[in-house]
C-alpha cells in the first residue's frame, strides 16, 4: 500500500500541470482575441513544410496590414482528409470561414452549396480579376461565375538533368517538346552512358494521364469534362491516351524507362534518382522547383509538358488548390475572408510565394517585381512553368475535370497505368478504367439525385 | 418471494432463494451486476455496438457526397462487391498476405528463439538484437524499408548490382510488392513473437531433454517431439494474434505501397479506409467492413474449433 501512496503526489502534480496547460492555453488564446476588436477569420489550409512557412508569412503580412480582421490559420493535414473534414463540420462552430481545397474537389465543393461564389465579392468590391491568370481562373469557375479563387497553383512540367546532357553531348529538348523529342534524349542518354543512367520516367499518377489528355485537347468524361453538364460517361479510352502510353511503352522496350511505381513513395524515389544522376528526365509539378534548386549539384533543365507528335500543345490544366469562402459565417466574416484572398493575390505576395515554394505567381504584374526578376536571373529555367501557364488559352479540356468522385477516379487511372506499365494491353486497360469510372458515376449520380 | 428492491432483503431469505434455484439472479445480484458491468457496457455500446449497427445500416443504402444515406438499395452493395473482380482479388490478396505473414513469422520466430535458447557465451546480445524490432514504430519501419527498396539507390539494388545480379524493382511490380510487404510485416512482428517463443522454450523442463539425451535422441527429433508439443499453447496464442493482426494490417501498407501496384497489396482493411475517406463512398465501405467482420469471425471460430483441441495444456 505504501508503495502506491508514494505515487499519489506525483500523479496529482502531473494532472495539475496538465489541467493548467490545457485551460491556460484556451484562456490565453481567448484573451489574445479579446484584446482588440478585430473580426476573426478562421482559415483552414493543407500546406506543410516550407510552403507552410511561406503561407504563415502571407498570413502575418495580412494581419499586420489590417485593423479590422484577423486571419487565424489552422493546418488540416492532407488535401484528401481535409475535404471530408470541411464537408462534415459545415454549419458547426469549428468550421472555417475560408478554406483551401484542392483542384479535384472543385465539383464536390460547388455541388455542396456550402460556399459563396467568390464572384459575388468580386462584383461588389469592383476587384479587377483580369490580372489573374485566365487558365487558373477558368478551372474554378462555373456558369461564367468565379466559384473559388485559385491560390497555390502549379503546372506539370518536364525536368531534365542539363549537366548529364552536356556530359554526353546530347542536344537538349526544345521548350515545348513532342513525345519523340523526349524519346530521342532518353534513348541517347541511356546508350551513351552505357546503361548507367536511365533515360526517363513518368510517375504512375492519374494527374499526369489527365494532363496528357488535356494537352492533346481531349476530355476524360462526356459533357466536356463536366463543364457543360454533370458527367455521365468516362472517355479515357481515346486516341490521345493511347498515344501517351505507346510513347511510354516504346521507351520501356528500349530499356531507358524506369518505373518508380505510384504514390508518395514513387515521388520521393524518382526525385532521389534524379538528384543522384541515376535518371535523366522526369515529369512533376512545378512546385518541386525550389526543392530541386536547393539540393541539386547538377544544372536543372525544364520544358513544357510534352505533346503528341505533329500536334500543337493545347496547354495543361493547373494543379494545386483554391480558396473558398464558407456560407455558414456572418457577412462581416465573409468580407474579411475576401479581403484575405485579395491580399494573397497582390503582385509582391504572389511573387514571394513563387520564389519560396515553386507554386506559380498568378498575378500578371508579379512578373515585373524585383523578386521574380531576381529569381529568373539566378535560375533562368524557373521562368518556363510561368510561360507555360501564360501561353495556354483556356478551353474545356485544359480547365480541369468538374466531376465528383475524382479521388476515386485518380485511383482507377492509377490502376490502369500500373497494369500498362507492367506489360498489360493498353486498350483493355483503358476500357476497364472507363467501365469502373462509369460504375462510380452511376452510383454517385443516383445517390445525389442528379439525373 | 421475489424481492423488488435491494434494501429490504433479509439475509436468511436470500440464502433460501439461492438454494431453491442456483442460477436465478436475485435483485441484489442484478444491482451489483449492473454496477460492475454497466460502465463497460455503456462504453462498448457507444464505441463498438452503435458503430457496428450503424455500419450495417449504412451498408444497405447509397450515400451522397456528404456521407448521408439517401437511397435504400437493400443488398445491392453486397451483390456488387461480391461480383466485382476487384473486390474478390482483394480478398485473395488478403488471404495470401495473412497466410504468408503468419507462416513466416512463426517459422522465423521459432528458429530464432530456438537458436537464442542455446546456452552460449554472449547469447544475450543476440537475444536483444532479435527482439529489437519491438521498439520500432510502424512509420519508422516503413521509411527505413522504403530506403532499402528504393529502385535507384536502395540497399537491395546496390547489393544486386555489386553481385552483378539482375536488379529487382521491389515496389513497382505486383508480385514483388506483395513480397516486400510480407517481409516488412514479418520483420515488424518478429521481435514480439521471438520473445514470447523464447519465454515458452525456456520454461520447458530440462529433465525432458536430459532424458532424451540419455536415450540418444537427435536434437532435430527433440525439437519436434518435445519442444513443439510443450509450447503448443503459445503457438496457438501467437497464431491467433498474428492472423487477426495481419488481417487488420494498415500502417505499413498505407506508408509503403498504398495498396498498389494494380491493387496487388490492396488488403480489405486498406480498401475500407480508402473507399470511405478517399472515395467518399461510405455505403460501399460499410458493406466491405461487414464482410471483413464475417471473415474474421469465421477464422477465429475455426481456430478455436480445431486448433485448440490439439493444444497440449
Amino acid at each position: 500500500m505504501s508503495k502506491y501512496k508514494k505515487l499519489v503526489l506525483p500523479l496529482i502534480l502531473v494532472l495539475a500541470v496538465a489541467v493548467v496547460a490545457v485551460f491556460g492555453k484556451t484562456l490565453s488564446t481567448k484573451s489574445a482575441a479579446v484584446k482588440d476588436n478585430r473580426t476573426e477569420v478562421v482559415f483552414w489550409h493543407e500546406m506543410g513544410g516550407p510552403a507552410e512557412k511561406s503561407l504563415m508569412k502571407i498570413v502575418d503580412g495580412f494581419n499586420k496590414s489590417q485593423t479590422k480582421y484577423r486571419v487565424v490559420p489552422k493546418y488540416q493535414g492532407s488535401y484528401d482528409a481535409a475535404i471530408q473534414k470541411i464537408l462534415q463540420t459545415h454549419g458547426t462552430g469549428t468550421s472555417p470561414a475560408v478554406f483551401q481545397a484542392f483542384d479535384i474537389s472543385a465539383a464536390q465543393m460547388m455541388h455542396s452549396k456550402f460556399t459563396v461564389p467568390v464572384q459575388d465579392f468580386i462584383d461588389k468590391d469592383g476587384f479587377d480579376a483580369s490580372k489573374i491568370s485566365p487558365v487558373a481562373r477558368s478551372f474554378y469557375s462555373n456558369d461564367g461565375k468565379q466559384q473559388a479563387m485559385p491560390f497555390n497553383t502549379s503546372q506539370p512540367v518536364l525536368y531534365y538533368n542539363a549537366s548529364l546532357l552536356e556530359k554526353y553531348g546530347i542536344t537538349p529538348p526544345p521548350v515545348s517538346p513532342s513525345y519523340s523529342d523526349i524519346t530521342r534524349v532518353a534513348k541517347q542518354l541511356y546508350e551513351r552512358s552505357h546503361h548507367q543512367v536511365k533515360g526517363m520516367t513518368v510517375q504512375i499518377y492519374g494527374w499526369l494521364l489527365e494532363q496528357a489528355m488535356a494537352n492533346a485537347g481531349v476530355g476524360l468524361t462526356n459533357n466536356n469534362d463536366g463543364h457543360t453538364g454533370i458527367p455521365t460517361k468516362a472517355t479515357i479510352n481515346n486516341g490521345a491516351s493511347k498515344e501517351f502510353f505507346e510513347w511510354i511503352r516504346e521507351n520501356q522496350k528500349a530499356g531507358d524507362f524506369m518505373n518508380y511505381g505510384s504514390g508518395a513513395m514513387a515521388g520521393t524515389n524518382q526525385t532521389t534518382g534524379f538528384l543522384n544522376g541515376k535518371i535523366g528526365i522526369y515529369i512533376q509539378s512545378s512546385a518541386s522547383i525550389s526543392q530541386l534548386n536547393k539540393k541539386n549539384k547538377n544544372k536543372l533543365g525544364i520544358t513544357y509538358f510534352p505533346h503528341p507528335d505533329g500536334k500543337k500543345a493545347n496547354g495543361v490544366a493547373i494543379g494545386g488548390a483554391a480558396l473558398w469562402i464558407s456560407n455558414d459565417k456572418s457577412k462581416a466574416v465573409q468580407n474579411g475572408a475576401f479581403e484575405f484572398i485579395k491580399y494573397s493575390l497582390k503582385p509582391e505576395v504572389q511573387a514571394q510565394w513563387q520564389k519560396d515554394t515553386g507554386y506559380l505567381a498568378l498575378n500578371k504584374d508579379s512578373q515585373q517585381t524585383s523578386i521574380l526578376k531576381g529569381l529568373y536571373k539566378q535560375h533562368p529555367e524557373s521562368k518556363v512553368p510561368s510561360q507555360q501557364l501564360q501561353e495556354a488559352v483556356p478551353n474545356h479540356f485544359n480547365s480541369g475535370i468538374l466531376m465528383e468522385g475524382m479521388q476515386k477516379t485518380r485511383q482507377i487511372e492509377q490502376f490502369a497505368m500500373e497494369s500498362i506499365y507492367n506489360g498489360g494491353d493498353i486498350t483493355n486497360a483503358l476500357k476497364d478504367a472507363d467501365k469502373k469510372i462509369d460504375d462510380n458515376l452511376t452510383t454517385t449520380n443516383r445517390a445525389n439525385g442528379y439525373h | 418471494m421475489l424481492k423488488t428492491s435491494a434494501t429490504d432483503v433479509i439475509p436468511e431469505k436470500k440464502v433460501e432463494a439461492k438454494q431453491k434455484s442456483k442460477f436465478k439472479l436475485t435483485a441484489n445480484d442484478k444491482y451489483y451486476a449492473s454496477i460492475f458491468a454497466g460502465p463497460s457496457l455503456f462504453l462498448l455500446g457507444l464505441f463498438v455496438f452503435y458503430p457496428m449497427f450503424r455500419t450495417l445500416y449504412i451498408s444497405l443504402f447509397l450515400t451522397n457526397t456528404f456521407g448521408n444515406t439517401t437511397l435504400f438499395v437493400g443488398l445491392e452493395n453486397y451483390v456488387k462487391l461480391i461480383s466485382s473482380p476487384d473486390f474478390v482479388s482483394s480478398m485473395w490478396v488478403t488471404l495470401v498476405y495473412v497466410v504468408g505473414v503468419t507462416f513466416f513469422t512463426i517459422a522465423m520466430g521459432l528458429l530464432l528463439a530456438n537458436l537464442a535458447s542455446q546456452k552460449l557465451p554472449g547469447i544475450a546480445i543476440f537475444r536483444t538484437l532479435y527482439s529489437v524490432t519491438m521498439g520500432v514504430s510502424v512509420s519508422v519501419a516503413a521509411i527505413f524499408w522504403l530506403f532499402i527498396f528504393n529502385p535507384s539507390a536502395g540497399f537491395f539494388t546496390l547489393l544486386t548490382k555489386m553481385l552483378n545480379l539482375p536488379t529487382i524493382n521491389w515496389l513497382a511490380n505486383p508480385t514483388n510488392a506483395m513480397w516486400a510487404i510480407i517481409i516488412t510485416t514479418v520483420w515488424m512482428h518478429l521481435g514480439f513473437v521471438f520473445l514470447v517463443f523464447l519465454g515458452a522454450i525456456e520454461s520447458v523442463p530440462t529433465t525432458l531433454y536430459e532424458a532424451a539425451d540419455v536415450e540418444g535422441v537427435s536434437k532435430h527429433y527433440q525439437f519436434f517431439h518435445i519442444t513443439l508439443p510443450m509450447i503448443s499453447p503459445t503457438l496457438f496464442f501467437i497464431s491467433t494474434i498474428t492472423i487477426i493482426g495481419s488481417f487488420k494490417s494498415f500502417g505499413l501498407i498505407d506508408l509503403i505501397t498504398k495498396g498498389g501496384p494494380t491493387n496487388a497489396t490492396n488488403m480489405l482493411v486498406y480498401r475500407i479506409y480508402n473507399d470511405a475517406f478517399f472515395g467518399g463512398n461510405y455505403a460501399k465501405s460499410s458493406a466491405e467492413a461487414i464482410i471483413l467482420t464475417v471473415i474474421i469471425a469465421f477464422f477465429t471460430y475455426l481456430q478455436f474449433k480445431f486448433l485448440e483441441k490439439k493444444v497440449n495444456y
